[in-house]
């Protein structure tokens, strides 16, 4: 388990310089929501998680579900540096035949664990993977992002409650929670706020932590790995767009693709300016 | 063996599976007295999962188990398995590909009689079709479901079974004749002047209807279609070849369901007159026999079907 910082911090940029190209290049895709969980993708896939590139469906393996699967990008940017496929790959985004689909497919791309896209079914399906790790007497865990504004789906409240109901202790979901949704800000479209008042009340182990922080990311990972007998939620305040100036906090960048010179400031922020 | 109707054929079928091997899981939402089976529930609590009256989280729920190896049977009504949650069945179950299994109660007009419109299910069919993939099984009585549900057992894929509300007649009341996935079964040939294709719980009414055609002079040729998906294009293109007139006859509004595919089998390639029985409105609440009058759909609708087809006055 790695957990220097540092290095995590320079994967990090790496693979948000990764999105921000492969969206460029393949002219389509999602960058702002990427962005806001590269550290959450980050900290999982470098660090937290026990997965294996060279046997990617190891049974004992910990499972993860990009329940936003418009933010996959940075999952497809994750899984190329740790070699699943070629980053070569990364361009095809989007396009006729290529194995990186709009939103993940489980059947095409290597490393994905579940199909997702359609919104709100992260948690339930979650539930019952963590199920089927309960009744295999597994030692592994379920891990889940969500958006913020994918909670007005109300099969989230439905899993919510079956986590619960089927005690899923080694359930442990994200809210990437940057405020924003489709539309606008959350508090305008959905008034969704406060998230974690709402998890407390169906019973779930909250915490609310700064979901760019390592140090709090891995604090609050121990903290739902001790916790026994239910599920755990870690709302995780983010910034959409995280790391790419004008992309940062501007729902414009929900959908979008840079142009050749908005391409090359990002590249200066991500990779050429200070750690 | 048999049952007292068709969910407790499938409750009897399921109870063996779980005997046999506790990959096989049972998904309720809510659904456990719904789907007899409470003994199963009380004698294999480690195949049982709960989620409460939720059935896109049922849906997702087995999806999820399916990832880890499990085989999951998703058990209750149609419609809130192919309404309600049609968009986690498509896009988590058919699209990946998982070992999914659905079954869903109150299939027809005829499995929710009373309950009126909100529990009878005559889309479910359909809409599955739209959606590729997915396994489609219409058992006609309690032996078949009983069969059945061990064949989508042993299919590696999305399969969907509908049954009805436990009060079915009993069609095949001697030798059960074997259910083989994928295939249509001939149950009368009495010649070639109509065909009749039809499957699920009003297949006692089209063998009674065959009975008179026959009494009549109009021979029919009775074709069980039990299974939508893979249907059995060749041998119904057989049938429609030799009789040249057909009847589809069925539980399903008219669009959608066997129906229309028959219609899609003749119009590719396989002419024949053809007129479809069945539900193209919004029925309600009655006793199966009254409702199958008062939407035209009983046997005596058959036999005025075939004789117009045969121009008899």
């Amino acid at each position: 388990m790695n957990r220097n910082i540092q290095e995590l911090i320079k994967i990090a940029r790496e693979l948000r310089f990764d999105v921000v190209d492969m969206v460029y290049k393949s002219k389509d895709g999602h960058p702002g929501p990427a962005l806001s969980i590269g550290d959450l993708v980050t900290a999982l896939y470098f660090s937290e998680m026990n997965i294996d590139s060279k046997n990617p469906k190891k049974p004992g393996r910990d499972r993860f579900i990009l329940s936003k699967g418009h933010a996959c990008p940075i999952i497809y940017a994750a899984l190329a540096k740790l070699n699943y496929f070629s980053n070569d790959l990364l361009p095809t985004l989007r396009t006729c035949d290529s194995i990186l689909q709009g939103h993940p497919c489980m059947k095409k791309t290597v490393g994905i664990d579940m199909t997702s896209g359609s919104l709100g079914n992260g948690v339930a399906i979650g539930t019952g993977m963590e199920i089927a790790r309960q009744r295999d007497n597994g030692s592994w865990y379920t891990y889940v992002i969500t958006g913020d504004g994918e909670l007005n789906e109300g099969v989230i409240w439905e899993g919510a409650l079956a986590a619960v109901r089927n005690k899923c202790e080694n359930l442990i979901v994200f809210i990437d929670f940057n405020n924003n949704q489709s539309g606008g800000h959350t508090d305008q479209i959905s008034g969704i706020n406060p998230i974690a008042d709402k998890w407390r009340a169906f019973r779930w182990h909250v915490q609310e932590i700064d979901g760019h922080d390592y140090e709090q990311i891995f604090a609050a990972i121990d903290a739902a790995k001790k916790e026994k007998g239910k599920p755990s939620v870690i709302v995780c305040k983010t910034i959409k767009g995280k790391g790419v100036s004008y992309m940062e906090d501007n729902n414009a960048w929900h959908k979008g693709v840079p142009t050749t010179e908005q391409w090359e400031i990002a590249k200066k922020e991500l990779l050429g300016g200070n750690m | 063996m048999s049952y007292k109707g068709t969910r407790e054929a499938f409750a009897a079928a399921l109870m063996e599976l779980c005997e046999k091997d506790k990959k096989y899981q049972i998904i309720s939402a809510d659904s456990v007295k719904a789907a007899r089976i409470v003994e199963l529930v009380e004698k294999y609590p480690e195949c049982y999962v709960e989620v409460g009256i939720a059935e896109q989280c049922a849906v997702d729920v087995a999806a999820g188990l399916a990832t880890v190896g499990k085989v999951p049977f998703v058990a209750t009504y149609c419609g809130f398995i192919t309404m309600r949650a049609c968009e986690q069945v498509r896009t988590f179950v058919a699209y990946p590909g998982l070992n999914v299994k659905f079954v869903g109660f109150n299939a027809g007009m005829l499995g929710g009689e009373r309950e009126g419109v909100t529990h009878q299910f005559y889309e479910d069919i359909g809409i599955l079709r739209s959606i590729p993939d997915i396994t489609i099984v219409c058992p006609s009585d309690d032996t078949q479901t009983y069969q059945a549900t061990k064949a989508i057992a042993n299919v590696n894929g999305p399969c969907y079974m509908r049954i009805g509300n436990n009060r079915e007649p009993r069609v095949f009341t001697e030798d059960v004749p074997e259910f083989e996935l994928g295939k249509i079964r001939i149950l009368n040939d009495y010649g070639n002047d109509v065909a009749i294709f039809t499957y699920g719980f009003l297949t006692d009414r089209a063998i009674k209807a065959a009975e008179i055609l026959k009494k009549i002079g109009i021979g029919v040729t009775l074709v069980e279609v039990h299974t939508i998906r893979p249907l059995d294009v060749m041998g119904i293109s057989v049938v429609l070849r030799k009789c040249g007139k057909a009847i589809t006859y069925e539980d399903h509004n008219i669009n959608g369901a066997l129906g229309s595919a028959v219609s899609e089998i003749i119009a590719e390639g396989c002419p024949a007159k053809l007129i479809r029985i069945g539900l193209n409105e919004f029925p309600g609440s009655g006793t199966p026999d009254d409702l199958m009058k008062r939407y035209n759909m009983d046997t005596d609708d058959i036999v005025k079907a075939a004789r117009a087809l045969c121009e008899k006055k």
